[in-house]
């Protein structure tokens, strides 16, 4: 009974929408030295969907800029940085939004991916808006624990799945 | 095992870090996944008798996943009559069980295995299956990045087995040994990162020590050594190894090392 009352909810709040990720801003962490960094560049620049890749080597930070038109699913991008040995410690993502109304729990799908708002300040949305990724792998672990919290408000929020993120407006 | 985590402990406690590719030893770190590694080592030691020991020690390094790296390296040493030859080859084995990172820091700890081949004559106790022993050695290492400084520690277990063909291991002779290591790693230059073309210098010092099982024999060595990383992909390392104290037989403990690596990124899809 509450399986056929939530499924018509979930559909109300889910949106298909035109919301494409054009850039990220990846911090990593675990690592120091530049030969480091230079795995981790050379893991993202391997990304097709990638364009090209700046770095601050100093904050071990990259910065993606993705092809257009491009379906992008963030879970690749955090792969690619385990793959060379390291982990994400911050990852924000830029969406381009069309009238996109936030309230916390509310959801939108682009590329397959469903994009959930939490802890979030209602607004509409139009333009290039950062986004922070909070699913765990997308933080620091000692961040993750802090946002443990929100699990009581976001029950989905402790659910880890490469088709489903957790998104914060900055 | 619970005087290594102990060990450890105090290490992390006491908040001293630097880089982590050190020299004579392997961090618990993994090579990039998907990469190929070209190392040659060329170790120039000393025998106590004056002669000149030239041993060259090419070696092929594949990262298959962010746990497993693996090795193969081939022996070659002119320590035995007859000049240069090919003394035989290891395979090596290293599997990342632990990794908890954070902003320019990390602590790992990883489990490895080597398997080795060697048909030279058995010349010393000491066991050393990289380049003089036929035979296995198994171990933990951990490693602890704090910013530019990096600490690494291992304890293994090693066992000789005969020298095929010709040299088996002298029965009266203890043919087991634990190792143990301990590496800190300095990142000196660049002081602030630009870009990847900048020549890192890194400084080490390393104390590697032996005890034999079935005797209690043991040694201790240090090994200080720079390091320049170039283009942020290849490295030359310089370093020196001298015995601090020795209760065994040792041919040729002290000497230099010269090492030269480069990294293939993304060989493999």
């Amino acid at each position: 009974m509450n399986k056929i009352l939530i499924f018509p909810v979930l559909l109300l709040l889910t949106f298909a929408a035109n919301a494409q990720i054009t850039k990220a801003e990846l911090t990593a962490t675990g690592l120091t030295c530049s030969m480091c960094s230079k795995a981790t560049y050379k893991q993202l620049t391997s990304i097709p969907e990638v364009e090209k890749v700046e770095t601050e080597l100093n904050k071990t930070a990259f910065i993606l800029y993705f092809k257009k038109g491009s379906a992008i699913n963030v879970g690749v991008l955090k792969k690619k940085v385990e793959d060379a040995g390291f982990s994400v410690g911050e990852l924000l993502v830029v969406f381009n939004f069309e009238n996109q109304q936030v309230v916390n729990n509310n959801s939108f799908i682009q590329d397959n991916i469903k994009y959930t708002f939490i802890d979030a300040t209602p607004a509409i949305l139009t333009g290039e808006v950062k986004v922070q990724i909070l699913d765990k792998g997308f933080i620091t672990d000692k961040e993750y624990k802090k946002q443990q919290k929100l699990v009581k408000q976001f029950p989905g929020y402790a659910s880890v799945n490469n088709n489903l993120y957790h998104i914060k407006t900055l | 095992m619970k005087i290594f985590f102990c060990v450890f402990a105090v290490l992390i406690s006491a908040r001293i870090s630097a880089q982590e590719l050190f020299v004579f030893t392997e961090p618990a770190s993994n090579m990039p996944s998907r990469s190929l590694g070209v190392r040659d080592m060329n170790a120039f030691m000393f025998e106590k008798n004056g002669k000149l020991n030239y041993h060259n020690m090419p070696e092929l390094m594949w990262g298959i996943n962010k746990k497993w790296m693996v090795h193969m390296q081939g022996f070659i040493s002119n320590r035995q009559e007859g000049g240069l030859n090919v003394e035989g080859g290891s395979f090596y084995a290293k599997y990342r069980f632990l990794s908890n990172d954070d902003i320019q820091r990390h602590f790992r700890l990883a489990a490895y295995g080597r398997f080795s081949l060697n048909k030279a004559d058995i010349h010393q106790q000491e066991i050393e299956t990289m380049g003089h022993n036929t035979g296995y050695e198994l171990g933990v290492i951990g490693t602890q990045l704090l910013h530019k400084l990096a600490l690494s520690s291992s304890l293994s277990y090693e066992r000789a087995l005969d020298n095929n063909p010709g040299y088996e291991f002298p029965p009266t002779e203890s043919n087991s040994a634990a190792n143990y290591t301990f590496s800190v790693g300095r990142l000196m230059y660049p002081k602030s990162y630009t870009n990847f073309k900048q020549t890192n210098v890194n400084l080490m010092v390393e104390f590697l020590g032996q005890r034999l099982n079935a005797n209690g024999k043991s040694f201790l060595d240090i090994a200080p050594s720079v390091q320049f990383i170039i283009n942020s992909q290849a490295r030359i390392d310089i370093g020196y190894r001298q015995e601090l104290y020795s209760t065994m037989k040792r041919t040729a403990p002290n000497g230099f090392i010269l090492k030269l690596e480069y990294t293939f990124f993304n060989v493999f899809k």
